[in-house]
């Protein structure tokens, strides 16, 4: 469904990634590991838009991905649910919902989809009229995915949804995100840092280290694999 | 630094020399009023880049100075009979002073809350001259001893003292931009934190610019008093003197000596010339062909024609650089062979910080000896930059102290602490593109040396202990990744800092080009000096580093030996997450 | 005697300012929609309103609209037809200049987004009035209705004296100000368009992940903003006599409401108009008028210097 084949991104002097190569199969799980800088957060934002590769291709059910304008590309059905969250701080959660169902093929889903978020995450029910903002870490976390998901996706990408979050609510996140690809049969993208939640769900899994691939593999081989636990600890 | 100021002045009195003598030329009493007002614009233009083209902080409102200093000259000649000889002087006081005053509340804002600032000054001093009476003020005229109250029925004789005005005021833009005063101010505009870091008391030369270059617009706005015989508010304190300032410099070119000029020369004779021939059937052509220019500049070439041109002509003489050699480490990096001692230098004690709800930093202690590396790890969001910041100076702690040399840190500016052995790089590495390596580092050298000389020779030697030395002369916009990174560590070490902070250091650089930079930094630990280095390439830091401290949601998770730490679970989880050890057992 | 003249005056000069102030509320309410979306400081607002004071007379007076709708209706219609020409304006020039300097790769660089466009915008101001100055000419005009010189009389309320006047030309205006204020803070709060504005406002990278397309969503806030302005300035021109430069005597009138109510806060702008139109004429009774719109500098000066963020303001410099 996705495939990023060879994608060179630089920014100024300082390159990125470099030759990377990542593919999401329909309806599979795929994970992204690394160290911080390695380049995780460039290649959602190459695959989003925000910025330009110097070489490589991305495609999308086959169409040329570059060739398309950042805010188009939601349209076809991929959400990203940034780093650090990025709700609209000043807007309700349900307008932050609202937002999220901006493709065309989204509003026509609108109320079925938003029953099945408000199913999902409950809190976001009970503090629907509250100022995005003012909810804590962990709910805007659940927001953020609610959001992507109101945009009836066909790949979800998740940038580190753990970060900044206490473990108990990470669990929580996580057995969600693994509910959504099972029982929607949505592809998920997920980058994290913390290898275990992110290895243990997904189908593939790559490790992405100073901005190059430097381990690929499915999940049972990747978990047992001693050169993962030395990228991030340099043991 | 100084070298080149003697053929530049003498470039600038050929070309002015030059000009005098065309304008000896001209009958037409009009054109020689025009030809007066080009350098007398200039010279406006030349005191706005003094202090907004190099610092960056762009005044609106320079109007203030020119409209003070012409009713300085003005009401002295009208009260108290003084010679405008001594009325511009006296004016150039005032400006100063006004300098001082406008400058002293207004710099504590940012970015377009001082523009705005800057911009109500003179729209107030307008209405309040025209409460005071001062709707229209002529000079009076003085049939005896006119020259002694610089009244010339022929106007070249104007040209002559703006042209000689004009030699001194670029005579001082050219000291000030080879000194440490235009360096300063450069650094501010590039990066101000950063200028704060290496020492650069940023307050201190905002105040002197805006005062030099108050001092400089209410001169010149006296002698356009003299010439034109009559001051009004609108023309002095208008929105349009205000503009022009701007305009001429940004066309000419922002931050360069004949940046200014240029742009005078183009503009006032284009615009004049408009208004003469088509003045009365369009009567706003003046004001259409200036806002014009600005979009295009704007648009275009935002820096100006002088910096374009002065590019182009460059890249068709380039020589061609000689191919670096990538410098191989010859030293072998390892805490085995250094030597730390057991003496304490900074205690970092019970250091809290929240911001709004989120606690970024709670109740971290730990302590740094004499000499050693010291690793700040952590995963994403743990706290680390802004421990740096609460180390710094840039941020004052909710709570606790950081003990240097026996004394509290907190409280102080960045600039005094690193006036006290403290060095700082930052993540994002601006260089001056224009200028090469050396001028570069320059500005770290200018708090341990108070000579320029000296600066620059320090600054040198900094070159030289990270590799850098032969590329002392080369343009900083041509560096690679890893000698931006090295550039930035020289000019943090040209402060001669006991104690180096260095803020991820390696991030995004190759293996080679770390081992290139793990080698430096060990060689500067080995000098003897004391450094705490924030990272996450894990595998570079387990050998560089003396002793890790682990930071995880703000708080210190684990310190000491590198093997140690990461083999302690606990460090593990922070990193990899719970179920790591249940997985990797099975 | 004393007492009830002071009482009168005071009184005057409170309902003065608020029908004068309230157009202010409208005229900042367009530039705060600027800033607040875009984060453009946008110098040439006091020009787009004088544009919108000609509109509107060209309109009123090449349409016979005072003959054909009445001296109530006329002067308002012309405005908000005038509004509309301002409207395709600021498409024009959004598209064509401003989105260079603006846009969301120019949002993430520090305030080195900021100088490209105070400056681009100080251009446009500068070829806006003096083209104005060769198209209309120096001469003031206004849009002159029987209603410019009469009032409505509230009172007499203390005996035979005591009388409150309300000049209809300056009531018209306000009641069409805050008409128009309110639909705006209704479009922004409520329809989806509103909430995309907002949305691209408060942060342009998330949006663009949503599919907002940012850029055309600051071209419709600019846009509107101009608009807004524009009537308010068609409101002024039924009271105030205008010229090609009117623009810079309403520049630091709108900053300071901006700035008093905060940047950021839409309706915190209204408000801030309001403020500086109360505070403009309740100087009256202590200054001299030449110091009147000295006193607004001093306001505006004490705001910026004492408290940046003003009552509503999110954040003082959003770097």
């Amino acid at each position: 469904m996705l495939s990023v084949e060879r994608l060179c991104v630089a920014y100024g002097g300082l390159r990125a990634l470099i030759d990377v190569s990542v593919e999401v199969g329909a309806g599979q799980f795929a994970a992204i590991v690394g160290p911080n800088g390695a380049g995780k957060t460039t290649l959602f934002k190459s695959i989003s838009g925000i910025v330009a590769p110097v070489s490589g291709a991305i495609r999308f059910d086959g169409q040329d991905l570059l060739a398309i304008a950042p805010a188009a590309r939601a349209q076809l059905g991929i959400a990203h649910v940034p780093e650090g969250r990025q709700v609209f701080k000043a807007l309700s959660v349900l307008e932050n919902l609202e937002m999220g169902a901006h493709p065309l093929r989204a509003r026509a889903l609108w109320a079925r989809n938003l029953e099945q978020i408000f199913a999902l995450f409950p809190v976001l029910a009970q503090r629907r009229s509250q100022l995005a903002g003012t909810l804590s870490g962990g709910e805007q976390q659940m927001l953020a995915i609610g959001r992507g998901l109101a945009s009836a996706p066909r790949l979800l990408m998740l940038d580190e949804p753990s970060m900044g979050l206490a473990p108990t609510i990470v669990d929580q996140i996580f057995e969600r995100i693994r509910g959504i690809h099972r029982e929607a049969g949505i592809a998920v993208l997920l980058v994290e840092q913390r290898v275990a939640e992110a290895l243990e769900s997904c189908d593939r899994g790559y490790v992405l280290e100073s901005g190059r691939v430097v381990l690929e593999g499915t999940h049972d081989t990747l978990i047992r694999d001693e050169r993962v636990k030395r990228a991030y600890l340099g043991m | 630094m100084e070298r080149r100021i003697g053929r530049d002045l003498a470039i600038i009195v050929i070309a002015v020399m030059a000009y005098l003598a065309a304008s000896l030329l001209i009958d037409n009493q009009y054109y020689q009023l025009m030809l007066a007002l080009v350098p007398i614009w200039a010279i406006v233009g030349i005191s706005w880049n003094l202090f907004s083209g190099y610092s960056g902080m762009v005044s609106f409102g320079h109007a203030s100075f020119f409209g003070l200093g012409a009713y300085t000259v003005t009401l002295l000649m009208v009260k108290l009979d003084l010679s405008p000889w001594l009325g511009v002087p006296i004016g150039m006081g005032v400006g100063a002073l006004a300098g001082a005053l406008i400058g002293w509340p207004t710099f504590r804002l940012r970015g377009h809350y001082f523009a705005l600032a800057m911009l109500a000054y003179p729209l107030a001093l307008l209405y309040i001259f025209e409460w005071l009476g001062f709707q229209e003020v002529s000079l009076p005229m003085k049939r005896e001893s006119a020259a002694a109250y610089m009244q010339f029925k022929d106007q070249r004789y104007y040209v002559g003292i703006a042209l000689g005005m004009l030699v001194i005021a670029m005579a001082v833009a050219l000291r000030i931009e080879r000194s440490r005063f235009g360096l300063s101010l450069l650094a501010i505009k590039q990066n101000e934190p950063a200028a704060e870091a290496a020492g650069i008391n940023t307050l201190a030369w905002k105040m002197k610019a805006i005062m030099v270059s108050g001092a400089m617009c209410a001169a010149v706005g006296g002698l356009y008093a003299v010439v034109l015989l009559v001051v009004t508010p609108p023309s002095v304190f208008g929105l349009l003197t205000s503009a022009q300032a701007l305009i001429v410099t940004l066309f000419g070119g922002v931050a360069t000596v004949w940046g200014p000029v240029v742009g005078s020369a183009i503009l006032i004779p284009l615009a004049e010339i408009l208004h003469a021939e088509l003045g009365d059937k369009l009567p706003g052509i003046q004001g259409v062909v200036y806002g014009a220019a600005i979009v295009m500049v704007i648009l275009l070439a935002p820096e100006g024609v002088v910096p374009r041109v002065r590019d182009a002509w460059r890249r068709r003489h380039a020589r061609a650089e000689p191919a670096t050699k990538s410098a191989t480490p010859a030293t072998t990096v390892g805490s085995s062979s250094r030597t730390v001692g057991d003496r304490v230098v900074l205690k970092v004690e019970g250091v809290s910080r929240a911001f709004g709800g989120l606690q970024a930093v709670q109740d971290v202690s730990f302590e740094v000896r004499e000499g050693e590396v010291l690793g700040i790890i952590g995963p994403n969001g743990a706290g680390k930059t802004t421990l740096f910041n609460l180390m710094n100076g840039f941020i004052a702690p909710d709570a606790g102290r950081v003990v240097w040399a026996g004394e509290d840190l907190v409280g102080q500016r960045p600039n005094e602490i690193c006036r006290r052995g403290l060095g700082r790089t930052f993540q994002v590495v601006r260089p001056f593109p224009r200028m090469t390596v050396l001028q570069n580092v320059v500005v770290g050298a200018f708090v341990a040396e108070r000579d320029d000389e000296a600066a620059v020779a320090l600054a040198g030697e900094a070159l030289v202990r990270v590799g850098l030395g032969d590329r002392a002369q080369a343009p900083a916009a041509g560096l690679t990744n890893v000698e931006l990174r090295l550039m930035e560590l020289a000019r943090a070490l040209a402060s001669r800092p006991r104690l180096l902070m260095l803020d991820e250091t390696l991030a995004g650089l190759g293996s080679q080009e770390i081992e290139r930079m793990l080698g430096v930094i060990d060689a500067l630990a080995r000098s003897g000096i004391t450094v705490v280095i924030i990272e996450h390439t894990m595998q570079a830091m387990v050998r560089l580093a003396d002793r890790l401290v682990v930071l995880d949601h703000g708080r210190l998770l684990a310190a000491g030996q590198p093997e140690a730490v990461t083999r302690n679970p606990a460090v593990i989880e922070a990193y990899l997450g719970k179920r790591w050890m249940k997985h990797a057992q099975r | 005697m004393d007492a009830l003249i002071l009482t009168e005056n005071v009184l005057q000069a409170l309902a003065a300012g608020i029908l004068v102030g309230s157009v202010y509320g409208l005229m900042c309410v367009g530039l705060g929609l600027i800033y607040g979306v875009m984060r453009v400081i946008n110098f040439a607002q006091g020009d787009f309103l004088m544009l919108g004071m000609y509109a509107a007379l060209y309109l009123f007076t090449g349409l016979g609209l005072g003959a054909a709708l009445g001296p109530y209706l006329g002067p308002a219609v012309a405005t908000v037809l005038g509004a509309a020409i301002l409207y395709v304006l600021g498409v024009v020039l959004h598209q064509t200049l401003l989105r260079r300097v603006t846009g969301i790769r120019v949002a993430g660089t520090e305030s080195e987004g900021h100088y490209p466009q105070l400056i681009l915008t100080l251009g446009i101001s500068l070829i806006l009035a003096n083209a104005g100055l060769i198209v209309f000419g120096s001469m003031p005009q206004s849009i002159r209705t029987p209603l410019s010189a009469s009032a409505w009389e509230i009172g007499p309320l203390v005996g035979q004296n005591l009388s409150v006047f309300l000049n209809k030309a300056r009531s018209i205006a306000f009641l069409v100000s805050v008409v128009v204020a309110l639909a705006l803070f209704l479009f922004i709060a409520r329809t989806r368009l509103g909430k995309t504005l907002r949305a691209a406002a408060d942060n342009p990278e998330a949006a663009t992940y949503m599919g907002i397309d940012v850029d055309a969503a600051y071209r419709v806030a600019f846009a509107i903003g101009v608009a807004l302005t524009a009537i308010a300035g068609g409101m002024v021109a039924t009271y105030y006599p205008f010229q090609p430069y009117v623009g810079l005597e309403f520049v630091i009138i709108m900053y300071a409401g901006v700035v008093l109510g905060g940047f950021g806060s839409i309706g915190g702008a209204f408000w801030g108009g309001l403020t500086i139109g109360l505070v403009q004429q309740l100087s009256t009774l202590v200054l001299p008028v030449q110091l009147q719109n000295a006193a607004i500098f001093v306001v505006f000066l004490v705001i910026v210097l004492v408290r940046p963020e003003g009552l509503f303001g999110r954040s003082a410099e959003r770097i």
